[in-house]
């Protein structure tokens, strides 16, 4: 009795996954990097999946693929993950994509399974952030940390009024194991030297909780009456960090600033609590990302070319093994109408 | 009895069949030996942890807080490393972690005879939150090269086979195997009979936490990472393989072979849907998915009354 | 009443609410505590809701995953980047989310039996995937106005969360000490078979216990999540560990048969400030990593004062 019970069950799961024969064109390519379909595969892998700021680049991704005809994968851990991002690596590796585009969450975990996928014939590069040279051929770059750190502060100051005001400035950071938040805080404290007038105050971890930012903000405006600004570097602790403020009624009499896409923030700017949202633009990096990984994959573009003409973006310039963007965006009352993601 | 569980086991091979079967079907390169051996660590770390979970489920217990004990071992071997000390003094430090971990929840369970699940709840958070203590929530890497390739190889397959045959071993011809049974089916009369039951069930707990620590150590060598959100939901999917091996969550059945090849049937159908569909989210809902599948089928089949949190 | 497990936590929360305002006065200030219980007010409301299924003997360990996919839901159904209906009509959808969620894990426990363990480990991913899924990748942005006041608004001067939590806390009260129906719940929770032979149907008892708990959850969810403009898809991570650690840090064993609402009320408002007072002790960015492992030590030493309170009854 027991036995036919599971035995259905077996026979129904034989009908549920042998149902979708391989006529339905799965996303598992058969065949080597060298594929003689001439369709190549490219898989993009953000930090964590499910995050606006990584949905427009996989927008802009996928305005690429289909411009030149490559069959996009956009997947990536919903916890952000990196183990399972490696994980996701050597799959794809095992499968026998062309190419992976890595933003690593943590270097040290994607790297081994990076290098791995290159012996194997795939093509890796980074974007949005880096890993060791030798587990990528190049990294499309939108901004180095020491820029994103730098931005940040310059911004924040501008808004508080310039150099001249004198306070405490705190950051709401995510969790602080995103290797990201570790070094712009370490450049946001290197440019704060050349503020005399600022003192930092908290560095408070909001886990990627909006909730938790919104309290951090609240309790860091109670607890120190001298805060001037916050800087809220993670695209969760921004909204929440700016409601905060906004609650406790102390919208203009303390600045934040931060990381986010403009959709995510315009009622703040609109409504003046925020008045610059700092950030580059998302669509364009995904875009490019894609031609980067195609050029390489079907042998246009070499990793030690000067130049690289990507599509509708024109000519983009290759440093050193960076493929540039371009430069960082700061999104206020005046243009923020202008981008939609 | 036995005949039941031969036939659970039985079904399950013939699940696992018949699943590689419609895999083939769907993509031979899924099930060539090239890509099966490389999926095959995923389920690594998941594995180890079955076994002593096997047990205690056996025992009518759950340890809720394997993934924790192996994030706070991951986290003083990472601890250890970074101020110098060699590695294998590393290694011994996160076992002895492990170690005392599961003793903790041992202590909790016999000494004041609070229910597994409880102590299991609370230590879950009280190890992983000593391990984002410790370590200010930053990850180590930058281990040496010997001891990385510890993880990349089939160590925990390995010592999971080992583990698996000594522990059938045990349970199906040692005393202590059938004490294990005896405490699950009914512990007031288990204590009746005059064993120890303290002493076995702390030790059960003492031998989680401690593969709890190897674990930590091995998925740190596979990843290069010791941090404290290692192991984080790994719970799930152990108590999810054991379960779906026939192991029931009253205690008192259940057979080590029963999980490693629920740990099959959890792996194989992850990694094709995975394959199949690379959406992370799909993840998420097949284990659960197949937990609750899983336990309502056993449910259904074999009633058993007055269910409920306290098993024996 | 009996106040079992109750002035250890009480005393433990008058000692940091001391020693904060020792360090910072403003910690005491009407703003200061106001804003401490509206971050408090979902946490006690589906604590209440927690603390009935404990009592039956159960747990559910899902409402994490549910109030993320309660927000999901609000948040789709009413902002005008989504669907954009009528906030009343999200509020009605989300509720009956949560009782239906509710209703079918208390099926699964009560009529399959299934344990409840499993059964709301299993949901916890489950419903945490179908959230994923609803959310595709976007936040929802723009909630409508009518939506936030249940956040935001203020009635009579009492800001909504808080009335709502304080009509839950009431209302929790009498069911669990003035109808027949408490007195079922802890029945149950007691000795499941003795109830039965008193002819209670546990079975009936436990499923109501668990549409409430997933109601509650949706109610928690409404009067939290838009206190915030944007939802986002990591609402709710870690929420059931909170609740079930405030319950139990409240009295209320997890053996089933006992519990008060007091004793609720006091374990959530230990647990919720524990942050904010860490953040007024000002010992640095550090200090908040601890946060965790204080919530796992709270549970633990409640567990060996339960523990301990039940061996003196043995004794006596």
């Amino acid at each position: 009795m027991e036995a036919k019970r599971l035995l259905a069950a077996a026979t129904a799961a034989l009908l549920l996954i042998g149902g979708c024969g391989p006529k339905e064109g799965g996303s598992a390519p058969a065949g080597g990097p060298q594929s003689a379909k001439g369709r190549i595969t490219i898989c993009l892998l953000p930090k964590q999946k499910g995050i606006p700021y990584f949905t427009s680049c996989a927008e802009g991704a996928q305005e690429a693929a289909k411009e030149l005809d490559v069959e996009l994968i956009y997947d990536g851990p919903t916890d952000g993950s990196p183990e399972k991002a490696a994980a996701m690596v050597e799959k794809w590796a095992l499968q026998g994509v062309d190419a992976i585009c890595v933003s690593p969450n943590d270097p040290n975990v994607l790297a081994p399974a990076m290098k791995a996928a290159r012996q194997k014939g795939v093509k890796v590069i980074t974007w949005d952030a880096d890993a060791p040279s030798d587990a990528r051929e190049v990294f499309v770059n939108q901004a180095t940390a020491e820029q994103i750190g730098t931005a940040l502060v310059d911004t924040l100051v501008k808004d508080m009024g310039g150099k001249d005001v004198k306070g405490e400035v705190a950051i709401i950071t995510a969790t602080a194991t995103a290797a990201n938040q570790n070094d712009w805080i370490v450049h946001i404290k290197e440019r704060l030297k050349a503020y005399p007038n600022l003192r930092l105050g908290s560095v408070v971890p909001s886990n990627e909780d909006q909730k938790l930012a919104f309290q951090a903000a609240q309790d860091l405006i109670k607890a120190s009456p001298d805060l001037k600004g916050i800087l809220a570097i993670s695209s969760t602790a921004f909204p929440g960090a700016a409601e905060g403020i906004k609650q406790a009624g102390k919208a203009g009499q303390v600045q934040v600033t931060g990381l986010s896409t403009p959709n995510d923030m315009r009622a703040y700017v609109k409504d003046g609590t925020v008045k610059s949202v700092v950030l580059w633009n998302t669509k364009d990096l995904g875009y490019l990302t894609v031609q980067v990984a195609a050029q390489l994959a079907r042998g246009a573009f070499k990793g030690t070319d000067a130049t690289i003409k990507a599509g509708r973006l024109g000519d983009k310039k290759v440093v050193g093994d960076n493929v540039l963007l371009g430069d960082i965006l700061v999104f206020t009352k005046d243009n923020i109408d202008q981008f939609h993601f | 009895m036995r005949r039941l569980l031969a036939t659970h086991e039985a079904c399950l091979a013939a699940l696992l069949a018949a699943l590689v079967l419609a895999a083939w079907q769907a993509d031979p390169a899924f099930v060539s030996g090239r890509v099966q051996a490389g999926l095959l660590p995923q389920i690594g770390e998941t594995a180890l942890l079955a076994v002593p979970m096997t047990l205690i489920v056996i025992t009518g217990g759950i340890d809720l807080s394997v993934g924790s004990a192996m994030a706070l071992a991951s986290v003083l071997f990472g601890l250890g490393f970074r101020s110098g000390w060699p590695v294998e003094a590393c290694v011994a430090v996160a076992l002895a972690a492990g170690l005392l971990c599961g003793a903790l929840n041992g202590w909790f369970v016999t000494r004041f005879r609070v229910h597994p699940l409880i102590v299991t709840l609370g230590t879950m958070s009280a190890f992983r939150g000593l391990a984002e203590g410790i370590s200010a929530a930053r990850p180590v890497s930058g281990f040496p090269e010997t001891f990385l390739g510890i993880g990349q190889g089939w160590a925990a397959i390995g010592l999971f086979v080992a583990l698996c045959a000594a522990g059938s071993a045990v349970l199906a011809r040692h005393a202590l195997g059938r004490q294990i049974y005896g405490i699950g089916l009914g512990e007031a009369a288990a204590r009746a009979s005059g064993w120890n039951v303290d002493r076995l069930k702390a030790s059960l707990y003492a031998f989680s936490g401690l593969t709890a620590g190897v674990a930590g150590v091995l998925f740190t060598a596979r990843r290069n990472t010791a941090k404290a959100d290692v192991g984080a939901g790994l719970e799930l999917e152990v108590v999810t393989a054991v379960v779906l091996g026939g192991t029931s969550i009253f205690g008192g059945r259940g057979t080590l072979i029963g999980t490693a090849l629920g740990l099959a049937v959890l792996h194989e159908v992850r990694q094709f849907v995975g394959w199949r569909w690379s959406n992370d989210v799909l993840n998420l809902v097949v284990v659960g998915a197949l937990l609750i599948g899983a336990v309502t089928l056993n449910g259904v089949i074999s009633r058993r009354p007055a269910g409920s949190v306290e098993g024996g | 009443m009996r106040l079992r497990g109750v002035p250890g936590p009480a005393l433990v929360l008058a000692l940091l609410c001391a020693l904060a305002t020792a360090i910072n006065p403003v910690f005491l200030s009407p703003r200061n505590l106001t804003d401490m219980l509206l971050a408090a007010a979902p946490t006690l409301i589906a604590a209440c809701g927690l603390m009935l299924v404990i009592a039956s003997g159960e747990i559910d360990i899902s409402i994490g995953s549910l109030m993320g996919l309660c927000a999901a839901v609000a948040g789709t159904l009413s902002s005008p980047d989504r669907l954009g209906l009528p906030p009343s009509v999200a509020v009605a959808a989300t509720l009956a989310l949560g009782l239906g969620v509710g209703l079918f894990n208390g099926v699964l426990v009560s009529l399959v039996r299934v344990p409840s363990i499993i059964v709301t480990l299993g949901m916890l991913s489950v419903l945490k995937g179908a959230n994923e899924l609803l959310m595709s990748g976007k936040w929802i942005t723009r909630l409508p106005d009518g939506l936030r006041v249940w956040g935001t608004g203020s009635l009579l001067g009492v800001p909504v969360p808080i009335a709502v939590c304080g009509a839950v806390v009431a209302l929790a009260w009498i069911l669990a000490n003035r109808t027949a129906w408490g007195r079922r719940v802890f029945a149950v929770g007691s000795n499941a078979d003795s109830a039965r032979l008193a002819g209670i149907s546990v079975e009936r008892t436990k499923l109501a216990a668990f549409g409430l708990a997933g109601l509650l959850v949706a109610v928690a969810t409404l009067v939290s999540v838009p206190r915030l403009s944007v939802v986002d898809s990591g609402v709710g991570v870690g929420f059931e560990l909170l609740v079930v650690t405030c319950v139990v840090v409240g009295g209320v064993s997890i053996r089933g048969g006992t519990g008060t609402i007091l004793g609720v009320v006091i374990g959530v408002l230990l647990l919720s400030s524990v942050r904010t007072v860490l953040i007024f002790l000002q010992l640095g960015e550090s200090s908040l990593y601890w946060e965790r492992a204080i919530q796992g030590a709270l549970i633990l030493a409640a567990v060996m004062g339960d523990a301990a309170g039940r061996r003196k009854e043995a004794r006596a």
